[in-house]
């Protein structure tokens, strides 16, 4: 219950600032513009190879985009509570602590779902506007979905985790960005050419994008599956022990 | 309501309470008094279970503050000191959002959240945005926040602080009157209101309980509760000599300038003990006219002073 309560504000406090909107605008912004300029190769071109799912989530615009949303959604989530003192007041309701670090997850990664939204909406114009409709894959469209709220969870929990550490939100932005982009640029290891291939395997294991290409081909593993997840819920017990730590220093 | 035992509180070395105990009944509005840095902010912060004590037991009504910190938080409404609000939320808002946090049941969200916006007086604004309200607005946004649950226990820090006269005689009238429903433990600068608010008085110093009683007995512990001012024609020296001669006077001041031939002195007796009679008897077996003797009543704010200056 204090969960739900916990929740719903998080929630309505995004649509509160001004930063969620600027952030939603320049997504749907960049998303659309991606969406157009792949459609009008593919049209023009006359491009069979890769379906216009396969080219949006490989293009590194698109990971440009989500580097980005992750530190903006994530930032405030707990410094502001630091700044503002509200922390006190919140933690001295009867919350565990538990509740508020998963009110706060599950709120970012909401907001950053929400985010994704433009492109549901591009795809689906494309769907109805077009003659003949193209076909739907809906086993890739599934994958793609699953892998976006899985890395979105992980990369939004390496965030939430950075707010807990300071009260100043552009240094929760920055550390946030530079975990984000540590996790993924893990991956960019394939492309150094002597790279051996255990810790190739290894990599393949971490590698958010490759992840992603895989389920847009809709080719379905388990492994990233139990990777996301279980990283996902490390970090957010850290953020809760850190939470713990800064109420008990005082 | 409230047991402490032995509490001590340290930050990174520095020992904020130094094993203080206490104990608050039912029904007591109680003043914890202290100069800035004593230990107060620390000790309502451990009480409301947001800071874990370095050692001691704390019980408040009955559960132990850390092994069931919900249970305790779930009665105590606990208003921090400057009074931290989310400023983006309007004042209903985020009275309904406290009142679901704080476990009020569904049914009774409402009732409760318009009866504390009538009880501190924000009718009026209970739509406005927390951030756009003035200082006295939203310290009475955090005494309505602290009592939506209808709480046992209120730990209020500092509640007047920052407001206008009116509004702390408004906040002052609004505590007596909860008094009598809640036990309230509350912290302030403002002696004359912990005089008139309040049932007992604990004066902490640099850590420590320094004193506890009602307000009326700590002024009598004040060099006598009291002192006497006497004034008689009659030369300073003499007078200060007689005087110190009587058994149960500890100290005599003069208080300057004179007025031509007559004295003017401030005599400090023994705690407890009226020597009006004596120093009258002084007067007469030497003669002296007499302009005035009368009883200075010690006020709270002298105890506060002795009690806490070194």
């Amino acid at each position: 219950m204090a969960f739900w309560t916990l929740y719903k504000r998080e929630i309505v406090s995004y649509f509160q600032s001004a930063v969620a909107y600027v952030v939603l605008f320049g997504s749907a912004l960049v998303q659309g513009a991606m969406f157009t300029i792949i459609l009008s190769l593919i049209v023009e071109s006359n491009y069979k190879e890769q379906s216009i799912l396969q080219i949006f989530f490989t293009w590194i615009l698109f990971w440009v985009l989500i580097l980005v949303q992750v530190p903006l959604i994530t930032m405030r989530t707990f410094s502001e509570e630091f700044k503002l003192g509200t922390i006190e007041m919140l933690l001295t309701a009867p919350v565990r602590e538990w509740d508020v670090v998963l009110a706060k997850f599950f709120g970012a990664l909401s907001f950053f779902l929400i985010l994704w939204l433009p492109v549901v909406l591009d795809l689906t114009a494309l769907q109805l506007f077009s003659t003949p409709p193209p076909p739907i894959y809906w086993s890739q469209i599934g994958l793609t979905a699953l892998t976006l709220v899985l890395v979105g969870g992980f990369w939004v929990s390496l965030g939430v985790f950075t707010s807990v550490l300071t009260k100043n939100q552009i240094i929760a932005a920055v550390l946030s960005f530079a975990f984000v982009f540590a996790a993924f640029g893990l991956s960019t290891l394939r492309y150094f050419r002597h790279t051996d291939a255990n810790l190739l395997n290894w990599i393949s294991y971490v590698s958010t994008p490759e992840h992603l290409e895989n389920a847009v081909k809709g080719i379905f593993d388990t492994r990233p599956i139990v990777f996301y997840v279980s990283v996902t819920f490390f970090m957010l017990m850290l953020t809760k022990s850190i939470l713990e730590a800064r109420r008990l220093k005082g | 309501m409230i047991d402490v035992e032995n509490l001590s509180k340290t930050y990174s070395g520095f020992r904020a309470v130094q094993g203080i105990s206490f104990h608050v009944e039912k029904g007591e509005i109680v003043g914890f008094l202290g100069p800035n840095g004593a230990g107060k902010s620390t000790t309502m912060k451990v009480l409301a279970g947001y800071l874990p004590p370095t050692d001691g037991k704390i019980k408040i009504a009955g559960h132990d503050v850390v092994t069931e910190s919900i249970e305790v938080r779930k009665r105590i409404g606990y208003m921090p000191e400057n009074v931290p609000l989310y400023t983006d939320m309007r004042v209903t808002e985020f009275l309904r959002f406290r009142a679901e946090l704080k476990k009020v049941p569904r049914n009774k969200v409402k009732e409760r959240v318009e009866t504390v916006k009538q009880l501190c007086s924000l009718k009026d604004v209970e739509n406005r945005i927390i951030g756009t309200l003035s200082k006295g607005y939203r310290q009475r946004v955090g005494l309505a926040d602290a009592m939506v649950h209808d709480p046992d226990l209120l730990i209020l820090d500092e509640p007047t602080i920052g407001l206008d006269p009116n509004q702390i005689r408004a906040v002052r009238d609004l505590i007596k009157d909860l008094g009598k429903h809640h036990t309230i433990l509350l912290s302030t600068h403002i002696l004359s209101e912990v005089e008139l608010t309040c049932s007992r008085v604990l004066v902490i110093n640099r850590g420590k309980i320094e004193a506890s009683d009602t307000p009326a007995n700590l002024t009598k512990l004040v060099r006598g509760g009291g002192s006497i001012i006497l004034e008689v024609k009659a030369p300073a020296a003499e007078v200060t000599s007689k005087m110190q001669a009587l058994p149960d006077v500890e100290d005599v001041e003069m208080i300057l300038p004179a007025d031509g031939d007559w004295t003017h002195a401030k005599i400090f007796a023994k705690p407890g003990v009226d020597v009006r009679e004596k120093i009258y008897d002084v007067v007469r077996q030497n003669n002296w006219p007499l302009r005035e003797l009368s009883r200075v009543k010690a006020t709270l704010e002298e105890a506060f002073v002795e009690l806490t200056q070194e």
